[in-house]
């Protein structure tokens, strides 16, 4: 990427890709957390015209840069800033990246990105490990910390310079580079070109020496030197005259420009000058009304049409004015130094000082031209292939069909769910009216209303937009193909299988009738389809189904647009191998998934939280509750499509038997109801609720309505039906129990979460039947492959009789270190740390020991209090912890059972 | 609120059309922009457009209602 990207940089005109000179985008996958390609002329430095005067004081001045981390050139627009500093840097022979800031220095995310892109096109390879950002309102510390490590480390110091620097208005940034500058040590030389002051603690780096400062004062010009610059326009003045015209500008760079421009066109330049010194008005104003009258209408005419337009090149131009002479023109304008810069590749831009006053002149002198001039624009950009350009002049225009209809066209729908350009797109099309009626308006509509969770209206434009006739504008594939992404989320937020089925069936057909580049250029198309064909066939239960379509966005090559479709890919993966008993696997795909949006520094709010479900349900198996429940609280916070049915059955699956075993029966049953409506029941989300509530039942004294409740239990889920035996041997049915576990299939490879509790049935069908042998050698068997997962929940539920099988020989080895406290450690398994948390039959601490034994004194729990000092509440949070230890749900059965364990 | 806003140099009037929502006058080479203004936000809002206009700001004061 980096290697690319320099060759774009270094401008000239002999650049090797010729072929796309009209366009203002980089080639090559370089795009930034928006999706879009980084636009190559902000990474260069703009080309000085002929008529530009080195100033040796300056550049010596500057030189200094290169001693401190900080320097700052500050001063007001036309003050000669960034010609000055681009030609200083041009003869360097340290590396340097160059950023003109834009719109991202309002959002940390996307300043980042192009932070990043700018320091590789300034030749340095970062390592792949730096991803980057991929929110573009948000930059992990990591993202930070890995920029100032890489620029402390390699090569020379490497100068940075941000141009514009006054468009960063986001507090966070100015902290965020104070840090990177702190911790790039002398591997960063840091270069501000500003109009404003900007918000870092600039006193600091004054008062430690560490700041280069070139202000209004020392940019303005001297007499001798505006003698210089008006020679080089072919003017002679004396020093004296300078010396007034240098009183009346201030030295001010581009008054003088302009006045020598002004001049020069003047019959009688000297009077001209005189007449200037006398004259009291504003002198940009004065001066541009004065050059701008003196211009060839044509020259006039195309400057006031391009104050439209942020960058152009002749052929854009050309398309705005409706002739041909754009190239000459700008050329003579960039050879004269007034009004344009070159920014290479024979692309422009407006000086910046030029630009408002110029459409201020424009909405004057020519009213209503101006969203006529947009449009222009939006179609030329449309062709020149460059989106958000065209999307934002085309809503400047406030031609709606045409904007949504190039968004479609594009392929590019899927942005309003990539978490990362949403916000952009909504803002840009939050001006649309009820009165653009196009296919692709309508499906507009619907993403903007399904991205956020609106689903009345979005499915009910949705509709429209299939119902409208297509227009003769636009691809109809690329519409249809839009649909079908829309129609496979709507499918997947719905729970209904077969319209996500048709969907994905739609997509593959109209598939090859689109261009493959423009396929290339959205993978979060197909990687966000899949996601929710593959999340509605897991709804289904279609296990393997889901897998296939899951695998296929898992598999694709990582990009910053398809993160959150790979992270709710793999999210689901986890899902899948937690329902088939794999917990480990699961944990490490979840894993996997969290990490995946780490690396690109993607904020919280933007994941879907199923990642965190499934690791909270492996840390319900393995009795960590606490991290349980601090991993829900963290996915609750995280959805942001709360109604989507499979992540909120996996969340009322994993909090209810968080309640469970908390012994809290009420409260699981009450989570246990995921409260989404879906076309389809979901097999395994409807199995799932019926078991907690059947073992609700049981917790609470009711065998006979827990077995109850089993009967409407589905047996296709080989977890559910362990499960359901467990109880079914619990309530005394020990034939059920051994006939459900015969039934479970072996062909679905049940994972150690299935098939520990089914061993763990067995074992105590055998101990109930007094088989005492097959009783240890199966609870043996279990413990030996719940160690390696640390599966905890299972003996912890299994109930009381196993205890006394877990304190005899060789029981107690297996189980010491991870079930049980123990001191061996001998007979762990390699690599694994013996677990903080001993449960079965946890040592009681000081405290619960004193309440314990205050209980046996029959005392009350306000008495306890009293005479522990301390509040009621402590006293009954240390009573249920020792209840959960010593496994009993009384005060007379936890006295008990201390007496038997000698505690009392 | 109510502001004035004084610049350097007689604005023409087509530049004074850069802030519509402003009344001007030329008073002994200086032009004073005044009207209300909606909050601080819009403050420096006109003050950067008085920036990016080149114009040079003499003072600016809150005046009474």
């Amino acid at each position: 990427m980096g290697s690319a990207a320099h060759d774009l940089t270094h401008s000239g005109g002999e650049s090797a890709v010729a072929a796309t000179e009209d366009q203002p985008v980089s080639t090559g996958q370089c795009v930034d957390p928006l999706g879009d390609p980084f636009l190559r002329t902000r990474f260069a430095l703009p080309a000085r015209p002929g008529t530009f005067l080195p100033r040796h004081r300056l550049n010596q001045h500057l030189d200094q840069a290169l001693r401190t981390p900080l320097a700052m050139v500050n001063g007001p627009a036309g003050a000669g800033k960034t010609l000055l500093v681009a030609d200083w840097a041009a003869g360097l022979e340290q590396p340097v990246a160059w950023l003109t800031v834009e719109a991202e220095g309002k959002r940390p995310g996307m300043f980042w990105a192009y932070f990043l892109q700018a320091v590789r096109a300034g030749g340095r390879t970062l390592p792949e490990g730096v991803g980057g950002p991929t929110d573009a309102d948000h930059v992990d510390q990591r993202v930070l910390s890995a920029i100032a490590e890489n620029l402390e480390a390699a090569g020379p110091a490497l100068t940075v310079v941000l141009d514009e620097y006054e468009r960063v208005t986001a507090p966070e940034i100015a902290d965020q580079l104070e840090f990177v500058l702190r911790h790039a040590g002398q591997g960063l030389h840091l270069v501000l070109v500003t109009r404003t002051e900007p918000m870092l603690s600039l006193h600091r780096y004054r008062a430690a020496g560490e700041l280069t400062e070139i202000r209004d004062a020392e940019l303005a010009f001297t007499p001798e030197e505006a003698v210089a610059l008006l020679d080089l326009h072919g003017l002679t003045l004396s020093l004296a005259a300078a010396r007034a015209l240098v009183e009346r500008t201030r030295g001010w760079a581009a008054g003088l420009r302009l006045c020598a421009l002004a001049a020069r066109e003047s019959p009688d330049p000297a009077a001209y000058l005189k007449e200037f010194e006398a004259d009291r008005s504003t002198i940009a104003d004065y001066l541009l009304g004065e050059v701008l009258k003196r211009q060839p209408e044509q020259t006039q005419d195309l400057l006031l049409r391009v104050s439209v337009l942020d960058r152009f090149c002749p052929d854009l131009v050309n398309s705005l004015t409706g002739r041909d002479d754009a190239e000459r023109i700008l050329t003579d304008l960039h050879r004269d130094n007034a009004f344009v810069e070159r920014l290479g590749h024979s692309w422009f831009r407006l000086h910046p000082l030029f630009g408002e006053i110029l459409r201020t002149y424009l909405r004057v002198h020519r009213p209503g031209l101006e969203s006529e001039l947009h449009l222009r624009a939006a179609r030329w950009l449309r062709q020149a292939g460059s989106l958000p350009e065209t999307l934002a002049h085309g809503a400047a225009a406030g031609d709606w069909d045409f904007t949504a209809g190039a968004l479609v066209d594009d392929l590019a729908i899927g942005q309003f769910f990539t978490g990362l350009g949403s916000d952009d797109l909504t803002g840009l099309f939050a001006e649309m009216g009820p009165e653009a009626t196009s296919p692709a308006t309508d499906l507009v509509r619907a993403a903007r209303d399904l991205a956020r969770s609106d689903f009345q209206h979005g499915l009910a434009h949705l509709r429209d937009a299939r119902a409208h006739p297509a227009t003769d504008a636009g691809d109809p594939a690329a519409v249809q193909l839009s649909c079908a992404l829309l129609e496979a989320l709507a499918a997947r937020l719905t729970g209904s299988p077969a319209l996500a089925e048709r969907a994905a069936e739609t997509a593959e057909d109209v598939r090859p009738e689109l261009p493959p580049h423009l396929l290339d250029k959205h993978p979060e198309l197909p990687a966000l389809l899949l996601t929710h064909l593959g999340s509605t066939r897991l709804w289904a239960g279609r296990f393997e189904d889901a897998r296939v379509a899951l695998s296929q966005v898992v598999g694709a090559p990582g990009r910053a647009s398809t993160v959150l479709a790979r992270e709710e890919s793999m999210g689901h993966l986890a899902l899948i191998d937690y329902l088939n008993g794999w917990p480990a696997q699961a944990e490490h795909k979840a894993l996997e998934a969290v990490s995946e949006t780490e690396r690109y520094g993607l904020s919280p709010p933007s994941g879907s939280g199923i990642g965190q479900v499934v690791l909270a349900a492996v840390a319900v198996d393995r009795d960590e509750l606490g991290r349980a429940e601090a991993l829900l609280d963290e996915a609750a916070e995280l959805s942001v499509a709360p109604h989507d049915p499979v992540t909120a059955a996996g969340r009322a699956i994993v909090t209810a038997r968080l309640q469970l075993a908390r012994g809290n029966a009420p409260a699981a049953v009450k989570a246990a109801d995921p409260d989404v409506s879906a076309a389809v029941a979901s097999p395994w989300a409807d199995s799932h609720e019926t078991l907690v509530t059947s073992a609700a039942h049981l917790a609470e004294g009711r065998p006979e309505q827990a077995a109850d409740m089993l009967r409407q239990l589905a047996d296709d889920q080989p977890s559910c039906a362990v499960e359901a035996a467990r109880i079914q041997l619990a309530v005394g049915n020990e034939e059920a129990a051994v006939d459900l576990l015969d039934r479970v299939p072996a062909a679905g490879r049940p994972g150690p979460a299935v098939t520990v509790r089914a061993t763990l049935v067995r074992a105590q069908a055998a101990d109930a039947a007094g088989d005492a042998d097959a009783a240890h050698r199966l609870v043996a068997q279990a413990l030996l492959d719940a160690r390696r997962e640390q599966l905890r929940r299972p003996f912890l539920d299994a109930g009381r009789w196993i205890r006394p099988l877990l304190v005899t020989a060789p029981l107690n080895e297996l189980a010491a270190g991870w079930l049980t406290p123990g001191s061996s450690t001998r007979t762990g398994p390699a690599g694994s740390q013996p677990l903080p948390l001993p449960i079965v039959v946890e040592d009681l601490t000081t405290r619960e020991l004193e309440v314990l034994q205050r209980l046996a004194q029959m005392m009350s729990t306000q008495e306890i209090a009293a005479d522990l000092y301390v509040s009621v509440n402590t006293v009954k949070t240390h009573l249920k912890s020792l209840y959960r230890k010593l496994v009993v749900n009384r005060r007379s059965a936890a006295v008990r059972r201390g007496r038997e364990m000698g505690l009392l | 609120m109510r502001y004035e806003i004084r610049v350097e140099g007689h604005m023409s009037e087509t530049l004074a059309k850069a802030f519509p929502e402003l009344e001007y006058v030329l008073m002994s080479g200086q032009t004073v922009l005044f009207g209300s203004v909606v909050d601080e936000a819009q403050l420096f809002g006109l003050l950067a457009r008085c920036q990016s206009l080149g114009l040079r700001v003499l003072e600016m004061r809150q005046t009474p209602e």
